[in-house]
C-alpha cells in the first residue's frame, strides 16, 4: 500500500488540507512549495506517490513531472485547474499517470492516490507472460526483450499487463480504464489513449506500425494472440 | 438572396445606381428628342412655307396678267391656276369673293390677314379651319383692287408631325427598359466587390467572427476590406477576452474552492461533535459550497461551449443509449420510453456536450421540478427528439424562452436556494447550437414542463442494431 504521499503545491491552504485529509486516510504526507524543493525532497526521501500541481512559482510543472520521471518510475497524479484537453493531455504526455482536477472533493483525490498506489503493487495473476516478441514477468514487474529489460512505467506496466493477460481480445477503452486506473465508465479515456501513445513508444520496434499493441478502430486495443 | 427585413431593390446600392442612370439616360434622350422635334418640325414648315408662298406669288402674277386681259372670266382664270391637290384659290375683287372651294370662303380667312393684303402687303399665317391647320397666303394683285389668297391645309404637315412626335417618345421610352437592363449589367461587375463585404458581414452576423473579405484583386476594396476586418478582428479579440475572463475567473476559484470543499469534508467528519445549530448551518454550508462549485464549472464550460468548433469530437453516437447511460447514472430510476426506431437512432455529435445536455436537464428537473417523471426517445427523420417530463407545475407560455436565459428565476417567487447554478439551461442551449440541434420547452400531459431536445439525424444510418 502507498503510505507515503509527496505534496509539490504552491497554496499553502490546499497542501495543508491534502495534507489533513490525507493523514485521516493513514498516509505519510512531505510537502514541497517549489518544483525545485519537491525534487529535492523526491531525492531525500523515495515517496510512494507524488501529488503535482501544474501550476508552479518556480518552473512549469510539466518540467517537474518529466525530471520525476527521469528519476524513477514514481506514480505521479498531477493537479491541474484545467480540465481543457491541451493541459491534461500535456501532463499525460510528460509521464503523469492519472490527473485531478480543481475543485477535487478528498474522497476523489483518495481514491485517486489509492488507485496509483495499488498499480505500483506488483498484482496476482500468471508468473509470465509474451506479447510479440516480449517476455512479461507480472511479479517482476519486468519487461524484456531479447533478455534486454524495457523500462516501463508502473502504469504503462498493467497496462500491458492486462492486454497481454487477455491476449487476442479488444479491450474498450472504458474497460481499460476500469482495469488499470480503477474507474467506472466516468474516466477519461484520453487516460488510456495517451498511455498507449507512450508504450508503443517503448515497445514497439516501429512505434508508427504498431505489431505489438494494435487499435481496433471504434473499439479500442489488443495484443494478437 | 431573399429573405425578410432585405430591403427593396430600389433601395439597394446597386439598384440605386440603376436607377440613376436611367434616369439621366431617359433625361438625356428626353432633350435630344425635344432638340430632333423642333429642328425638324421648324425645317418642315420653314420649306412647306417657302413652297407655299411661291407657288402663291407665281398665281397671284398669273392672275394679275390675265384679269384684265379679255377672254377668260375671274372664275375660269382661278379654276385653271395650278394648285397643289387641296389648297383652295380666293379672289377678292371690288368686295367681291371668289374661292375654288365651297368649304373655304371669305370669312375663313383671318381678318388681320385680309386687312394686311387689302392694305397692299403681303402676308401669310397659320390659322384654324374646320378642326386642322391651314396655311394662308394673300399677295395683293399687280394693277388692280384685288387680293389673291391661297389656303393649304396643313393635315399633311400635322400627320407628319404626329409620326415624328410618336417616334420620338416611343424612342425616348424604349430607353427606360433598355438602361435598366444596361444599368444592371454594367454595375454588377462595379459592385461586386460589395457583394464581397455583404458575405463577411452576413458571416460575423451568423456568429463567424473568423469571417475576413479578401481585397486580392480589386484594389477599390482594399481601404473597406482593411478596416471591416480590423473591426472584425477586434471583435473578435474582446469576444475571446471576455471568454478567457470568464475562463481566468472560474480557474482562479478553483484553488479557494479545493481548500473549501476539503476543510468542509474534515469538519463533517467530526459533526456528530457538534451541537445542533451548528450541524444546521454546516448542512447550509455544504449546500451552498456544493452550488458554488458548479457555479465555476458552469461558468468554465460556459465560455469553452460557444467556442465550439475545433474542440470538438463528432463522433456516431447511438441517442437511445447514451440516453439510457445517463440515466443509469441518476439516484432515483427513470422510466425510459423508446418510440418507434428510436433504439437504432444515430446522431453525429460530440458525446461530452450531449451528455452535458441531458445532465443539465435532468439536474434541472431534479432542483426545480420535483425530479423528472419520463424520458422519452423519438426517431421522426431527420430528427431524432429527447423528451424530458418533469413533476414539476409547467412553465407558464411567456416564461418559455425566459428560462433559456443565465441565472433566470422563477416569476414572483421565493427565492429557495434550489443548489443549481443559473447556467445549466443557458449550457444546454448553448451544446445544442454547437450541435446543430435546439431545445424547447412545452408542457408534458401531466402538467408538468416537457423539455423537447431536437438533434439531426446522422446521415447514413448504420445497418442492423
Amino acid at each position: 500500500m502507498a503510505r507515503t504521499v509527496l505534496i509539490i503545491e504552491d497554496d499553502v491552504r490546499v497542501r495543508r488540507m491534502v495534507q489533513l485529509t490525507l493523514q485521516r486516510e493513514g498516509y505519510q504526507v512531505t510537502e514541497a512549495a517549489t518544483g525545485a524543493e519537491g525534487l529535492a525532497r523526491l531525492a531525500e526521501h523515495p515517496a510512494d506517490v507524488v501529488l503535482l500541481d501544474l501550476r508552479l512559482p518556480d518552473q512549469d510543472g510539466l518540467e517537474v513531472c518529466r525530471a520525476i520521471r527521469r528519476a524513477g518510475p514514481t506514480p505521479v497524479v498531477i493537479v491541474t485547474a484545467r480540465a481543457d484537453s491541451d493541459d491534461v493531455v500535456a501532463g499525460l504526455e510528460a509521464g503523469a499517470d492519472d490527473y485531478v482536477t480543481k475543485p477535487f472533493v478528498p474522497r476523489e483525490l483518495t481514491a485517486r492516490i489509492r488507485a496509483v498506489g495499488r498499480r505500483a503493487q506488483p498484482d496476482d495473476g500468471p508468473t509470465s507472460l509474451t506479447a510479440g516478441d516480449l517476455e512479461i514477468a507480472p511479479l517482476a514487474g519486468t519487461v524484456t526483450r531479447d533478455g534486454e529489460r524495457i523500462e516501463l512505467t508502473r502504469t504503462e506496466f498493467r497496462l500491458l499487463t492486462e492486454l497481454a493477460a487477455g491476449a487476442g481480445r479488444v479491450f474498450s477503452r472504458e474497460e481499460l480504464l476500469d482495469r488499470v486506473w480503477g474507474y467506472g465508465y466516468f474516466g477519461d479515456s484520453r487516460l488510456v489513449d495517451v498511455h498507449v501513445l507512450r508504450l508503443r513508444k517503448k515497445i514497439e520496434r516501429d512505434p508508427a506500425h504498431p505489431a505489438i499493441v494494435t487499435t481496433v478502430r471504434g473499439m479500442g486495443y489488443l495484443v494478437p494472440g | 438572396m431573399s429573405g425578410p427585413g432585405r430591403p427593396a431593390w430600389r433601395h439597394t446600392l446597386r439598384g440605386r445606381a440603376t436607377l440613376t442612370i436611367t434616369a439621366v439616360t431617359v433625361a438625356l434622350s428626353a432633350v435630344l428628342a425635344v432638340g430632333v422635334w423642333l429642328a425638324v418640325s421648324h425645317y418642315l414648315l420653314v420649306g412647306r412655307e417657302r413652297a407655299t408662298l411661291a407657288q402663291t406669288v407665281a398665281n397671284a402674277a398669273q392672275v394679275g396678267r390675265a384679269l384684265p386681259a379679255p377672254g377668260l372670266s375671274p372664275e375660269q382664270l382661278l379654276a385653271q391656276l395650278p394648285r397643289e391637290t387641296g389648297s383652295t384659290s380666293l379672289l377678292a375683287r371690288d368686295d367681291r369673293w371668289l374661292t375654288t372651294s365651297l368649304r373655304v370662303g371669305r370669312d375663313d380667312l383671318p381678318a388681320a390677314l385680309r386687312e394686311a393684303v387689302a392694305g397692299g402687303t403681303p402676308a401669310r399665317q397659320r390659322f384654324a379651319l374646320q378642326g386642322g391647320t391651314a396655311l394662308a397666303v394673300g399677295v395683293p394683285v399687280e394693277g388692280g383692287d384685288a387680293a389673291y389668297f391661297e389656303v393649304f391645309p396643313l393635315e399633311e404637315l400635322d400627320r407628319t408631325y404626329t409620326v415624328l412626335a410618336a417616334v420620338l417618345a416611343g424612342a425616348v421610352l424604349a430607353t427606360v427598359p433598355v438602361s435598366l437592363l444596361v444599368g444592371s449589367w454594367a454595375t454588377r461587375p462595379a459592385l461586386r466587390p460589395l457583394d464581397r463585404v455583404s458575405a463577411a458581414a452576413a458571416a460575423v452576423a451568423a456568429g463567424d467572427l473568423s469571417a475576413r473579405i479578401d481585397p486580392r484583386g480589386d484594389p477599390a476594396l482594399e481601404p473597406i476590406a482593411a478596416s471591416f476586418n480590423a473591426t472584425v478582428a477586434a471583435l473578435e479579440e474582446r469576444v475571446r477576452r471576455d471568454a478567457r475572463f470568464a475562463a481566468d475567473v472560474s480557474h482562479e476559484l478553483r484553488t479557494p474552492l479545493t481548500t473549501m470543499l476539503g476543510a468542509l469534508a474534515l469538519v463533517e467528519g467530526a459533526a456528530d461533535d457538534l451541537p445542533e445549530d451548528g450541524r444546521e448551518a454546516l448542512g447550509m454550508l455544504r449546500e451552498e459550497v456544493d452550488r458554488f462549485s458548479r457555479l465555476v464549472a458552469d461558468l468554465l464550460e460556459i465560455s469553452r461551449a460557444d467556442a465550439g468548433g475545433g474542440a470538438d469530437a463528432l463522433e456516431d453516437v447511438r441517442l437511445a443509449a447514451l440516453v439510457r447511460e445517463a440515466l443509469a447514472r441518476r439516484r432515483r430510476p427513470v422510466p425510459l420510453d423508446l418510440g418507434e426506431g428510436a433504439e437504432s437512432a444515430v446522431v453525429r455529435a460530440d458525446k461530452r456536450r450531449l451528455e452535458r445536455v441531458l445532465g443539465n436537464l435532468l439536474d434541472n428537473a431534479d432542483q426545480h421540478a420535483g425530479g423528472v417523471t419520463c424520458v422519452r426517445v423519438e426517431a421522426d427523420p431527420p430528427r431524432a427528439r429527447v423528451l424530458v417530463d418533469d413533476a414539476g407545475p409547467g412553465i407558464p407560455e411567456e416564461d418559455r424562452t425566459r428560462v433559456f436565459e443565465r441565472f433566470a428565476r422563477g416569476r414572483g417567487r421565493e427565492r429557495v436556494p434550489s443548489g443549481g447554478s443559473g447556467l445549466g439551461l443557458s449550457l444546454v442551449t448553448r451544446h445544442l447550437r454547437a450541435l446543430g440541434g435546439e431545445v424547447q420547452v412545452t408542457g408534458s400531459p401531466d402538467g408538468g414542463a416537457r423539455f423537447v431536445v431536437t438533434l439531426p439525424l446522422a446521415e447514413e444510418q448504420p445497418c442492423g442494431s
